[in-house]
């Protein structure tokens, strides 16, 4: 197996912009992407896309999307799942030799479509929707047990929300919440697009392991604060990459709330169990940029994780190492790791 | 002692109801292609590397992976590149039979699909025989335009 | 540095293919994944990936059905995912498998496809929702129309007929009724089709493929880790490639690499598959699935396949090319699409019929002695298309 590199990312976030279509997100984030990594559509191998029909109110979304990323007469497949899932197929395309670069984009427009309806939708038609989940619910029940369990969690939440920035005054942008959890603390829909560019030759970010796996379906039946996916995934790609959780020096955790970023933070070992929250208050090292504050819509966000990580670590002035987590819907049921390494 | 799980019940069914509703962003392409058509006029955007002529309007050409530049006012006049009856009734959409077909205007590079009005349709086959042979075709505008595509139809030069 | 893994398909399960299954999505899944794994020979403790399929939820009315039906394959505790690339979902979703073995993320994968659309009461108003919104979702186009369009355009460039394609649908239906998990097994003749009711100019209800609701589950490793199987059969991954195509359709409308119905993409992945395979023409092989949901659509892919010119297609098809009798490669043996179309699951099927033929398994649709053997894959707008090659051990 050959080392992969990280040669360019672009991350945009807007916001209802009716000068662009979606197929114009896209077609921008790619080439911005591509141009960061100083290549042309020409010189993409493969390209694996992460989006949903339903998000994108496209019944087979990739049908009329995927031409905007680039993959004209091109390899091309399309992952229903979280973005980072989709960085570890293309990770698989280069470290396999199968193609030298390989383009990886994800999205989701939240402005276009009910995000709480569609959230609402993953849910088991016999057993759950009839009781009114969406996944904030499941966040809602999370932070209750956090709270109830760690006193951490209450003592933190408000100096860690804090640190999330300046949230819009628009409503639509915020989900209806579920007690405990505060305003301050749910994500704030966008429209964002997420592009990366992998490649076989040297670049500034090496690809240094990645790591995943699956939860069960039934709610009743997962550790719902123990996260044991992200358990596993980080484990996994800690150890594919030889690196041990306390040289991490850049976290980019995907959380749909304050909760269960603080979760996420103690699930790859950069918080001891009931500390994530007081992580997230604290420490510079994990989501610099407001994680799912600074605006997120699904399946995008597991590549902003891994792009946000790229670029701090582009931008560091040491050698250092970063581990970016993605997971999937109906509250984080898959969830991929990927410690990534600067030059 | 646990019951044996063999016993069969009747399988349970429940109804659902899968309705979402959308505001799709059209972008400044397509939105002033449309806002073209209450002119009368059928706008391409002109690929700066390939040069075709992408009708109806794109912001970028998919091919070359560039943003298009120039705005070109296409023919009204075309030829019926391919067409198909539709014989089934359809949710929202005019009673059938409707005639559907991709029509390249002069001027243009790619084809644009839109209805065909006006074909005597009492022989399906009869009148789809007839209009193999790519016929010419001119759009035709409605008299009040709403920016949606179904703002012209085409309708055959000469009788099938 | 080591080249890519040698991948084989070790084992196959299917339920059968039907109008409507009672079970829920999760007991049938677990149904074909059990039998993929009993024919493999392998334990699910040895199986590291667990790739799943899934066409459009709408179809199924569940928003990501997957999550819901993963865990019944197996996936708890392992690595999973969720393909969706419309009708090629079950092929891309095996090539995701192959993509991440070859990268050494595993030895043994197992992928999944589903299709749950007898649940949807709406099916022709879920078929328009995939198409542009801006531009097109108006004009009423459906999976059938846009068939149909390129039909017509067959009929003016190359003089195809309606009784042509006819004796296409012939072929595949009297394929089907020797397969038991086809949906439809009845030997309908060239009258019945010609006079069967009209869906969209000039496609009629026996050119088209039927609405069909099944699972299709498909054992993957490297050979390395297959080793251990010896003695088993092994269907051997000789060549695969997938090439994506612009979405719009008046784009490919007389374009110089090729037009509308020269299916441009199906013709560079099969001449990569095939040449990684050292084949110079699919028809060097003894079995063709071909992924085409209308009989036009499976003359469509013959010049792609390097069967004959694509002028020559109307003659190749007078001549009879195609059935089990016929001398050549036989094409759909287990009756094709036009027998059964379950979209999520389609495209697997394909493959996993062909592994069955070259694994000497395919029971009362055996063809004798098949060593290679071709399946396509089709997807979007004819947008999305896959080939690969398979052989015996
Ligand atoms: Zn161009």
């Amino acid at each position: 197996m050959r080392p992969v590199y990280l040669h360019g990312s672009a991350v945009s976030t807007t916001w209802r912009d009716a000068s662009r279509s979606l197929t114009d997100l896209i077609f921008e984030c790619v080439r911005t992407a591509l141009g960061t990594a100083g290549i042309s559509a020409a010189d993409v191998g493969a390209t694996v896309l992460a989006a949903h029909d339903l998000v994108d109110g496209r019944g087979l979304t990739s049908m009329v999307t995927a031409p905007a990323a680039a993959t004209y007469l091109k390899d091309e497949t399309r992952l229903g799942d979280d973005g980072a899932l989709a960085f570890v197929l293309g990770d698989a395309r280069v470290r396999s030799g199968s193609v030298d670069t390989c383009l990886v984009a994800a999205w989701g427009r939240a402005s276009e479509g009910p995000i709480d309806e569609i959230a609402h939708a993953l849910f088991d038609p016999f057993t759950a929707r009839p009781l009114a989940l969406t996944e904030i619910a499941v966040s809602g029940m999370r932070a209750a047990r956090c709270l109830g369990d760690f006193p951490g969690y209450g003592r933190w939440r408000g100096a860690a929300a804090a640190r999330r920035g300046v949230r819009p005054a628009d409503p639509s942008r915020v989900p209806a919440t579920a007690w405990p959890l505060r305003a301050g603390e749910l994500p704030v829909w966008a429209d964002v697009v997420a592009a990366v560019v992998l490649g076989s030759q040297p670049g500034p970010v090496r690809v240094g392991g990645v790591g995943m796996s699956t939860e069960p379906y039934e709610l009743g039946d997962r550790d719902l604060t123990g996260l044991t996916a992200l358990r596993t995934a980080s484990a996994q790609a800690l150890t594919d990459a030889g690196v041990d959780a306390a040289s991490i020096d850049v976290l980019e955790l995907d959380g749909l709330t304050l909760f269960d970023e603080a979760l996420a933070a103690e699930a790859v070992g950069a918080a001891a169990r009931g500390d994530g929250m007081s992580l997230l208050a604290n420490s510079p090292r994990v989501n610099a940029g407001g994680g799912s504050a600074a605006g997120y819509c699904a399946p995008a966000m597991g590549l902003v994780r891994v792009a946000r990580a790229a670029e701090r670590l582009r931008n560091a002035t040491t050698s250092q190492v970063g581990l970016a987590t993605g997971a999937s819907v109906v509250a984080a049921q898959v969830q991929a790791a990927v410690v990534l390494e600067g030059a | 002692m646990g019951e044996s799980a063999a016993g069969k019940v009747p399988p349970l069914t429940i109804d659902g109801h899968w309705a979402f509703d959308y505001t799709y962003y059209a972008g400044d392409a397509a939105s002033r292609f449309f806002a073209e058509l209450a002119n009368r006029r059928i706008m391409g955007t002109r690929c700066p590397q390939c040069l075709r002529v992408l009708v109806p309007a794109r912001g970028f050409c998919d091919a070359c992976f560039v943003e298009t530049t120039d705005w070109v006012q296409v023919s009204p006049h075309g030829t019926l590149e391919t067409f198909t009856i539709l014989t089934t009734s359809f949710p929202g959409l005019p009673e059938p039979p409707l005639v559907v077909g991709y029509v390249m205007l002069a001027g243009a590079s790619s084809a644009v699909l839109n209805f065909v009005d006006g074909i005597d349709l009492t022989d399906p086959d009869a009148a789809g025989t007839a209009m193999l042979g790519r016929p010419p075709v001119t759009a035709r505008f409605k008299d009040v335009c709403e920016g949606r595509i179904t703002d012209f139809v085409f309708t055959l030069d000469e009788p099938a | 540095m080591t080249g890519p893994a040698e991948l084989a398909i070790l084992g196959v399960g299917q339920t059968p293919y039907r109008r409507r299954h009672e079970g829920s999505t999760p007991e049938l899944v677990y149904g074909a994944v059990r039998a993929a794994l009993d024919h493999s020979g392998l334990e699910h403790r040895d199986i590291d990936l667990v790739i799943g399929g899934f066409a459009p939820d709408a179809l199924a009315g569940e928003n990501c059905p997957d999550k819901r039906f993963l865990p019944a394959a197996g996936a708890v505790g392992k690595w999973s995912m969720r393909i969706n690339t419309g009708g090629t979902t079950g092929i891309a979703a095996a090539y995701a498998a192959m993509d991440l073995l070859e990268a050494g993320r595993g030895d043994a994968a197992l992928v999944v496809g589903v299709e749950r659309m007898a649940q949807a009461r709406s099916v022709p108003a879920v078929f328009n929702s995939i198409f542009d919104p801006i531009y097109e979702r108006d004009t009423g186009l459906s999976t059938v129309s846009m068939g149909a369009l390129r039909a017509t355009r067959m009929m003016q460039s190359w003089g195809y007929t309606a009784e042509l394609w006819a004796r296409v649908a012939e072929r595949n239906f009297a394929h089907a009724a020797s397969n038991p998990l086809a949906h439809i097994r009845t030997a309908y003749s060239v009258g019945d089709v010609l006079t069967s009711r009209m869906l969209a100019w000039p496609i009629r209800q026996l050119d088209a493929c039927p609405i069909s609701e099944g699972v299709c589950a498909v054992v993957i490793a490297r050979t390395s880790a297959a080793a251990r199987q010896r003695g088993r059969p092994l269907a051997r991954v000789r060549g695969r490639a997938t090439v994506t195509d612009t979405y719009n359709m008046g784009d490919r409308i007389g374009r110089r690499e090729g037009d509308l119905v020269e299916l441009l993409t199906l013709r560079m992945a099969a001449q990569r598959a095939l040449g990684q395979a050292g084949l110079a023409s699919a028809a060097d092989a003894d079995v063709v699935e071909i992924h085409a949901p209308f009989d036009h659509a499976e003359t469509m892919a013959y010049a792609p396949l390097r069967f004959c010119a694509a002028a020559d297609g109307p003659a190749l098809v007078e001549s009879g090319f195609g059935h089990r009798d016929g001398g050549g490669p036989v094409i759909n043996p287990s009756g094709g699409p036009m027998a059964a179309n379950p979209v999520g699951a389609t495209a697997l099927i394909r493959l996993a019929e062909c592994a069955l033929q070259v694994m000497g398994a395919a029971g009362e649709r055996q063809v004798p002695g098949a060593a290679t053997a071709v399946a396509t894959g089709q997807g979007g707008s004819t947008q999305f298309s896959t080939c690969t090659v398979l052989s015996g051990s």
